[in-house]
């Protein structure tokens, strides 16, 4: 047998703590992946491969994509390699799974490591652990033309056990004699002190189902304190809560004109510059401007369709095992680890397929609530969150107002200036207190940035941020900063070229300082018949073009063409349909990337027209899907991908397309209506009345 | 507590036709909604929770053929009606149309709403088998899906269609 021996993952958290009671919490950890993680992932027993994936499987498709590369280093067929997903006691530590990165920064160890165990297995090598070798990249099979599996569609890894509903999500986990817990919270933003002042336990202990009540230190999410209920069946968990009939006491108020207040970028913007710079060049401010606009963004749910869930275990030995659906297992497994006070040793998180994460499944949150209803109540715990904690105890995009301005002179950008406000997302207060947020007010925050640098040639530029603590709480969400700022950036360069009086392709092409988005923009110009002119011949209906492009952490491309109808007679905005160029480098499997592309448009059109968290009485106002909705199939259009892949370093596609769909479909309005779409979501009502 | 389901003290359950089987369920599950019973007492974990309310689709099963959300039904208020799970739609193995037109279509992102999806689809076909994209839309506009799979799904129903029509 060929195996690597796996290593036990380095020191735990930080574990200093403050005199007045504060723990600071736990950070994770980002190692790069090297050979000698790769060299975990992959396995060899008597004619059967093994490959542990080192990333969360969330919907990318990267068990697939990951097996495609063993595959073809390997040089055997899908069905000789099994695929798992990972434990925290499976591999060495992998840092979570966000930022598109999987294939970008994980491809190259993965096909490295199983180029060396197929060369070893060929030299007749026996048993032990391999050394994996640092082959150069054009060595490699996966990276060539010639590959087999990779660039190629193949059976997508899980599919048909999706189709057959087995089980394969943390939610579906079931354990012997396991219990059902759920922690009540206040009717309040978890950033507010929120204490139980009164319940009625005698009226909870009499439900038929009733386990226990928990009151644990543990159960505090932000300044939220938790009470903790079991039960034996799932559905006596609402009835519990309706008997024990909690009061609450919370401090302080806030509705939706605070949040508003606090990120206005036009107060903002009084007493001079922002504090956090993405370019400083000086403007001359005395002059008018040629462009000038203001667009809001609002608050916006990840909104999964799997609630947050955990499963805990405590054994008698005093070991925990947890089922989870989060980006970060081995985060997981650190936080648990520490606030239980127990030795990583002692913990053990499975992860399992998420049933959407977004950004969104990052932190600790609902793990907490079932490790410590476990150890409370000595019982296997499942806690999944109901849809209204979804939406009231995550946290959320945060919302954003941008003030854009520049001046064009024939033809040309001179002078640009976006300034904008936001709430944190890396740096996200779910996580931090205030005092320690307050530290990284220093060194900005590169998820509120992302996407900010001007892709276009300009004279002069001014990009500059604040950042404010909200009562709400805000972090990352598909694409963090990327998706809002692109958004306005786009927004602002079509009016640029109308200022210009210039084709809006033709006008991006000439400023663009970035060939492979240029690129990307060519082909889908090219795929929807740019420059065709939208006819309609009722007077009650606009149609409108639109086209928007972006660069995605500087690594991945897209470029999107929209095509809009409005409907004065059904009063409604209809997007028609959409084009979607897309490159993020060499391809391992064109229809995950095509579906990609697919899942960020329509999340661009979610946030264009739809999307929308409102705040009401310190808190957020949503509790169903019907208070704050997502698209839905009648508001999918056609959507047509052109991938582009001229053979660069493979990168990613998690969340590239989504900054230019949103803008690509405001454009177009703005096209069909001569209206400027500032404030997201745009919904027919919001439309000035026809002149 | 569940009165109708307690014939006697010490047999005290009640009986659901799931998947064309008989299945117990245990008194303290009689008052349990539909979903919760199927998931957490029977072990057929296919229909998801998603919200609780019936607005996003994801536990979506078969009543007597037609489509529901099981999150709204107690499970004592079905006694009497064959339930379908998407458990129970191959038969021996074999796949049923629409299930190979979703593989076909590789719909599945994070598939964790396909289960319902796939009902909704089931029982669109059985009453109409072969929809135009609008009425697709119309019957499947209440199953949610956070990932972006609307267009595979119409496709994908489209393809099941023509399957079903060629027969095996």
């Amino acid at each position: 047998m060929n195996r690597r021996k796996f290593l036990l993952a380095a020191a735990g958290g930080l574990t200093v703590t403050f005199s007045f009671g504060c723990a600071l919490p736990v950070i994770p950890k980002r190692p790069r992946p090297d050979l000698s993680d790769a060299a975990s992932w992959i396995r060899y027993a008597s004619g059967r491969y093994l490959l542990t994936v080192p990333r969360v499987e969330m919907g990318q498709n990267v068990l697939t994509a990951m097996k495609q590369i063993a595959c073809e280093e390997l040089a055997i067929e899908p069905n000789a390699l099994a695929v798992e997903m990972h434990s925290t006691a499976a591999i060495r530590r992998a840092r979570a799974t966000v930022g598109s990165e999987s294939i970008k920064d994980f491809a190259l160890p993965l096909a490295q490591a199983c180029a060396t165990l197929r060369e070893a297995i060929e030299s007749g090598a026996g048993t032990g652990m391999i050394v994996a070798r640092a082959i150069p990249q054009e060595a490699l099979r996966s990276f060539a033309r010639t590959a087999r599996f990779v660039g190629k569609a193949v059976a997508v890894e899980q599919a048909r056990e999706i189709v057959t509903g087995k089980p394969l999500y943390a939610s579906d986990v079931r354990r012997s004699n396991m219990h059902f817990g759920r922690v009540l919270r206040a009717n309040a933003s978890p950033e507010l002190r929120s204490t139980a002042i009164s319940m009625d336990e005698l009226a909870a202990a009499k439900v038929p189902g009733f386990v226990a009540i928990v009151r644990d230190a543990l159960l505090t999410q932000g300044r939220s304190e938790g009470i903790g209920i079991v039960s034996r069946t799932p559905g006596a968990l609402e009835r519990i809560e309706a008997a024990l009939a909690i009061r609450w006491q919370t401090e302080t108020e806030f509705d939706q004109s605070t949040i508003h207040q606090a990120i206005d970028i036009d107060r903002r913007t009084i007493n001079g510059g922002l504090s956090n710079k993405v370019h400083r060049e000086t403007l001359d401010l005395t002059r008018p401007w040629d462009v000038d606009i203001r667009i809001d963004v609002p608050l916006a749910a990840h909104a999964p369709i799997e609630p947050r869930v955990a499963v805990a275990e405590l054994s008698g030995e005093g070991r925990l095992e947890m089922w989870v659906g989060s980006q970060d297992v081995f985060y997981q497994r650190d936080v648990i680890a520490k606030r239980l006070g127990l030795g990583e040793q002692n913990v053990v998180v499975h992860g399992m397929r998420v049933g959407g994460a977004f950004g969104g499944k990052t932190i600790c949150t609902v793990e907490l609530e079932a490790a410590a209803l476990a150890r409370a109540s000595k019982l296997p715990i499942k806690v999944q969150w109901t849809r209204a904690q979804e939406f009231r105890h995550a946290f959320h995009r945060p919302p954003s107002s941008h003030r854009l301005r520049a001046r064009v002179r024939n033809g040309s950008i001179e002078d640009w200036s976006h300034q904008f406000a936001s709430s944190h997302i890396l740096f996200t207060n779910a996580v931090l207190p205030p005092w320690l947020q307050r530290l990284t007010d220093f060194i900005g925050d590169d998820g509120v940035a992302r996407g900010s640098t001007l892709p276009y040639r300009a004279l002069n530029k001014r990009v500059e941020f604040d950042l404010a603590r909200l009562p709400v709480f805000t972090g990352p969400w598909r694409g963090l900063g990327a998706g809002p700022n692109v958004f306005a950036i786009e927004s602002a360069i079509d009016e640029c070229a109308r200022a210009a009086n210039v084709d809006a392709v033709a006008f991006r092409l000439r400023h663009s300082v970035v060939p492979r988005m240029s690129r990307a923009l060519e082909r889908v110009a090219s795929a929807a018949n740019w420059g065709r002119a939208l006819q309609s011949s009722d007077p009650a209906i606009q149609r409108g073009r639109g086209v928007a492009c972006g660069v995605y952490k500087a690594m991945s491309y897209a470029a999107v063409v929209a095509d809009v109808t409005i409907d004065h007679g059904r009063r409604t905005i209809r997007v028609d349909k959409l084009w979607c160029a897309h490159d993020c480098g060499r391809i391992i499997n064109p229809d995950q990337v095509r579906a990609q592309c697919e899942g960020n448009l329509v999340w661009g059109l979610g946030m264009v027209l739809i999307e929308e968290l409102r705040v009401a009485q310190s808190q957020i106002a949503a509790t169903t899907f019907l208070d704050s909705p997502i698209p839905r199939i009648s508001d999918v259009p056609p959507m047509e991908i052109v991938l582009v892949d001229e053979g660069e370093p493979p990168t990613g596609a998690g969340e590239t397309a989504i900054v230019a769909a949103g803008a690509a479909i405001a454009n177009a309005i703005r096209n069909a209506t001569g209206v400027r779409p500032t404030k997201l979501p745009l919904r027919y009502e919001y439309l000035p009345p026809r002149t | 507590m569940c009165e109708s389901c307690t014939p006697f003290l010490w047999v005290a359950m009640m009986f659901l036709k799931v998947n064309g089987r008989t299945r117990d369920v245990a008194n303290e599950w009689c008052d349990e909604s539909l979903l919760w019973v199927l998931r957490e007492h029977l072990g057929l974990a296919g229909a998801k929770f998603g919200c609780g309310a019936g607005v996003c689709g994801a536990c979506t099963v078969l009543l007597d053929g037609k489509a529901a959300r099981s999150c709204l039904f107690a499970a004592r208020e079905v006694e009497s009606v064959e339930i379908t799970t998407i458990e129970g739609l191959s038969i021996s193995g074999s796949l049923h149309p629409v299930q190979r037109a979703w593989l076909e279509e590789s719909v599945s992102q994070c598939g964790y709403c396909q289960a319902g999806q796939i009902m909704s689809a089931v029982a669109l076909l059985q009453s109409n088998p072969n929809p135009t994209d609008r009425e697709i839309d119309a019957a499947l506009d209440g199953n949610l899906c956070r990932c972006g799979t609307q267009q595979r799904i119409r496709s994908a129903i489209h393809t099941a269609a023509k399957l079903a029509r060629g027969g095996a």
